[in-house]
């Protein structure tokens, strides 16, 4: 499979997980999924962005912010989400390009790293390594989200 | 030099990262929610605001962004249709996003140390 939308458990789809149902320092289950070159595409069409930024030697890369649509896939596969999530903030290193002109697997691994209440709001913090199948690290990333009650 | 770009929000532009996102989180979609929660309409995804500075920050560092790049957002005020999505990133590396002199994210674009 290679969408999101394919990957991803959808809101009301199933039970949701409310802020208890997380667990701090568990592993995530490894997710494996290939980025094709449509959705590379597809991405550059819903972010309006420049696709001839995006050339390196010569070679059609992809935004490395194509993995965004990803994002929660290994966190809600396990942890499937509420209604009014709400993303509070996201920390990205990006280590290797992904190509334009190829279908690229794709493992994706994690855990929830911490909760925290702060202002009377409730907040989930986890993190993901995404890399190549061949074990080429393409990023890692920390994310921040509010659960509502 | 400081770059900047405007980016003007609909409901379209939601739905169509929302195709790709593969989210169905009414707080995207439906604008009575949404004004029961607060807001003054539907929110545009984080991530998708964050996109948004991608765009500076390669034309900032070029290749290396793909090799050592870290973008850092938080998003800290909700943009809606309607909204005029102002995109700044500053010669420091500083990302801020607002509408109408409303903040409504901050971050950081820059090179990995190595």
């Amino acid at each position: 499979m290679t969408r999101p939308d394919q990957l991803k458990p959808r809101e009301d789809s199933v039970p949701g997980t409310p802020y208890d149902g997380f667990e701090v320092g568990a592993a995530l289950p490894e997710l494996r999924f290939s980025i094709t070159p449509a959705i590379v595409e597809e991405y550059f069409a819903s972010v309006e962005a420049d696709r001839s930024l995006y050339m390196l030697d010569g070679r059609q890369a992809a935004a490395p912010n194509v993995l965004f649509p990803y994002m929660t896939v290994p966190l809600y596969r396990k942890y499937p989400p509420i209604q009014g999530i709400v993303m509070a903030e996201v920390e990205f290193h990006w280590h290797n390009p992904i190509w334009a002109d190829e279908t690229t697997d794709m493992v994706a691994t994690g855990k929830v790293i911490e909760k925290f209440e702060k202002r009377g709001r409730r907040y989930i913090r986890w993190q993901a390594d995404w890399k190549r199948a061949d074990g080429t690290l393409v990023a890692t990333m920390v994310n921040t989200f509010h659960v509502p009650s | 030099m400081q770059m900047k770009r405007e980016i003007a929000i609909d409901q379209a532009k939601i739905d169509l990262y929302g195709k790709i996102n593969g989210d169905n989180d009414i707080i995207h979609y439906d604008h009575d929610y949404c004004l029961k929660r607060g807001f003054r309409g539907t929110l545009v995804h984080g991530p998708h605001l964050s996109a948004f500075a991608c765009d500076l920050a390669i034309k900032k560092y070029g290749k290396d962004w793909f090799y050592r790049g870290r973008l850092h957002t938080k998003w800290v005020g909700p943009v809606c249709p309607g909204d005029t999505l102002v995109v700044e990133l500053n010669d420091d590396g500083s990302i801020v996003e607002s509408v109408g002199g409303d903040v409504t994210v901050i971050g950081r674009a820059e090179l990995e140390t190595r």
